[in-house]
C-alpha cells in the first residue's frame, strides 16, 4: 500500500512540474531496487523449503539451490532497465 | 508448550511441509505392504531394518526379536517423528501440530488405565506407550508408578485430561467398567482441541478446523455405528463428541435405533461422495470392520485433499500424521497376523488400510 501511496505521489509531482522529478536513471535504479526486493522475498520462501529437504536428503542440495536462486532471474531482467534508460 | 496462547512468533510451513514431504515419501507404500504380507515375521523386521526403521531396529534388535521387536520399532519411531514435529514447528503452527498431537497423551493415560486394569505389569504397559505427546518423562513414569486406577485418575485430574474423570469415576466404582473413564479423556481430549482457537479464522486456521470437525464426525458415526451394530443398552449420549457437524447429540440418539436413517443421513452429508463405495459395502456386505476401514481411508483422503489443495499450511503436517499412523497400524497388523497364522490375502483384505 505504502508504495501505492508513493507511486501516487510521484505521479502527481511528476504532473505538476514540467522537469521530471525522478530521474531516468534513478527510476531505472528504483526498478532494480524493487526487483531485488522481490526476489529476496521469493527466495526467504524457498529457501526454507529447500533447506528442510536438504535436512532430510542431501542429495536435494543441488536441486534445493538452483530453485532457490531462481528468483534472481528477476533481477537480472530488470538490469535491462539500466541498458535500456 | 503454548497451546491456547498461539505465540506470536511466524510460522514456517516452507521448512516443515518440505521436510514433511520427503519423510512421507518415504514411508511405506502399496507395494512394500504386497510384500510384507507376504513375509514371515523374520522377514519383516529384516525389511524395516533396510529401510527407514534403521536406527531403530539396531537399537532394539539385541533385546526383542519377533513380533514385539516390529512393535517396538514402530512405536519408537512413531514417537520419534512426531516430536521431531515439534521440535521444527515455530509460532501458531507449533500450537495446531501440539494440539493435535495431544491424542498421544490421551493414548498413553488410556494404556495406563487399560494396564493396570488388566494387571499388566510396569514394564509390559511402559513398552506400549508412544513418547509423543505433552506429558513429560516424569509425569510418566509417575503413571506407570501409579498402581490403581484411582491413583492414575488423581494424577491425571491435573492436567487438561481431567474434566470428567471424577464422575467417570465413580461410574466405574458403580458398575467396573473401564469405558466411561475412556470416554471422559477422549471427550476432554475434543473439547480441547477445539478451544480456543481464533473466533474469525483465517483460511489455513479454518482447514485445520475443518479437518478437526471431519475426524470428530467419524468419531460419532463409528461409535454410533458400533452402538447400532451391537445392539448394547447404552446411552448414546456417552459417546458423543461435541463440535461435530453430521450429528448433533439428539440426532445420534435417534439414529443408533435406526441405521438405515442413519447411513442416509451420512449420504446426504459433505462427507456422502467420498463414503459412497463403503456405505453401499456396508449395506450389502453388512461388514462392519471394512466400513471402520473405508472411513479410516476417507479420511486419509480428505486429508490428502487439503494437503495438496494448500499446500503451506497445517493440512500436509496433519496428513503425514495420520499417514505415518497408518504405517504404524498396517505394519502391526500385519505382522500380528502373519504371526497368527492368517494368510497373505485375509491380511490384506481385512487389516490393511490403503
Amino acid at each position: 500500500m505504502i508504495e501505492l501511496e508513493l507511486i501516487a505521489a510521484f505521479a502527481t509531482v511528476l504532473l505538476q512540474q514540467s522537469a521530471p522529478a525522478i530521474p531516468p536513471t534513478a527510476g531505472a535504479a528504483i526498478a532494480v531496487g524493487l526487483a531485488a526486493f522481490g526476489a529476496g522475498y521469493a527466495e526467504r520462501g524457498i529457501g526454507a523449503a529447500a533447506v528442510g529437504a536438504v535436512a532430510e536428503d542431501d542429495d536435494m542440495f543441488g536441486r534445493g539451490l538452483i530453485l532457490t536462486v531462481l528468483p534472481e532471474t528477476l533481477v537480472i531482467l530488470a538490469l535491462v532497465t539500466i541498458f535500456v534508460v | 508448550m503454548s497451546i491456547g496462547t498461539p505465540s506470536e512468533q511466524s510460522s514456517n510451513y516452507e521448512y516443515v511441509t518440505a521436510r514433511v514431504r520427503s519423510r512421507k515419501a518415504k514411508l511405506y507404500d502399496e507395494d512394500d505392504y504386497r510384500k510384507l504380507t507376504r513375509m514371515g515375521t523374520g522377514e519383516i523386521a529384516r525389511f524395516m531394518e533396510e529401510s527407514e526403521y534403521e536406527t531403530e531396529m539396531n537399537d532394539l534388535g539385541a533385546r526383542y526379536s519377533g513380533v514385539d521387536l516390529v512393535e517396538y520399532a514402530l512405536n519408537r519411531s512413531r514417537a520419534k517423528h512426531f516430536s521431531d514435529l515439534l521440535r521444527w514447528a515455530d509460532g501458531r503452527l507449533y500450537s495446531y501440530v501440539a494440539r493435535y498431537l495431544r491424542r498421544f497423551d490421551t493414548w498413553n493415560a488410556k494404556t495406563v488405565l487399560r494396564g493396570i486394569y488388566s494387571g499388566a505389569d510396569r514394564e509390559a504397559i511402559e513398552t506400549d506407550l508412544v513418547r509423543a505427546g505433552e506429558f513429560d518423562e516424569q509425569f510418566v513414569s509417575r503413571l506407570l508408578d501409579a498402581g490403581s486406577v484411582e491413583a492414575v485418575v488423581d494424577l491425571l485430574d491435573g492436567t487438561v485430561l481431567g474434566a470428567g474423570l471424577a464422575e467417570a469415576y465413580e461410574e466405574y466404582e458403580q458398575h467396573d467398567r473401564l469405558v466411561p473413564l475412556e470416554n471422559a479423556i477422549d471427550r476432554a481430549y475434543y473439547e480441547n482441541l477445539m478451544k480456543g482457537l481464533p473466533a474469525d479464522p483465517s483460511r489455513p486456521t479454518a482447514l485445520y478446523i475443518e479437518f478437526l470437525r471431519a475426524e470428530i464426525d467419524f468419531r460419532n458415526l463409528r461409535n454410533a455405528l458400533r452402538l447400532a451394530r451391537s445392539g448394547a443398552d447404552v446411552d448414546p449420549s456417552e459417546y458423543y463428541i461435541e463440535d461435530g457437524d453430521l450429528f448433533s447429540a439428539a440426532d445420534l440418539d435417534r439414529l443408533v435405533g435406526n441405521t438405515d436413517e442413519l447411513l442416509t443421513r451420512v449420504r446426504e452429508s459433505r462427507y456422502g461422495d467420498r463414503l459412497s463405495a463403503a456405505l453401499d459395502d456396508l449395506e450389502t456386505a453388512d461388514s462392519l470392520m471394512r466400513f471402520e476401514r473405508a472411513l479410516d481411508a476417507a479420511l486419509l483422503e480428505y486429508a490428502e485433499y487439503l494437503s495438496r489443495s494448500y499446500p503451506l499450511s497445517v493440512c500436509p503436517v496433519f496428513s503425514y500424521v495420520l499417514m505415518k499412523e497408518r504405517e504404524v497400524r498396517n505394519v502391526r497388523a500385519i505382522a500380528r497376523g502373519r504371526e497368527a497364522g492368517l494368510g497373505a490375502e485375509e491380511i490384506e483384505d481385512d487389516l490393511v488400510v490403503l
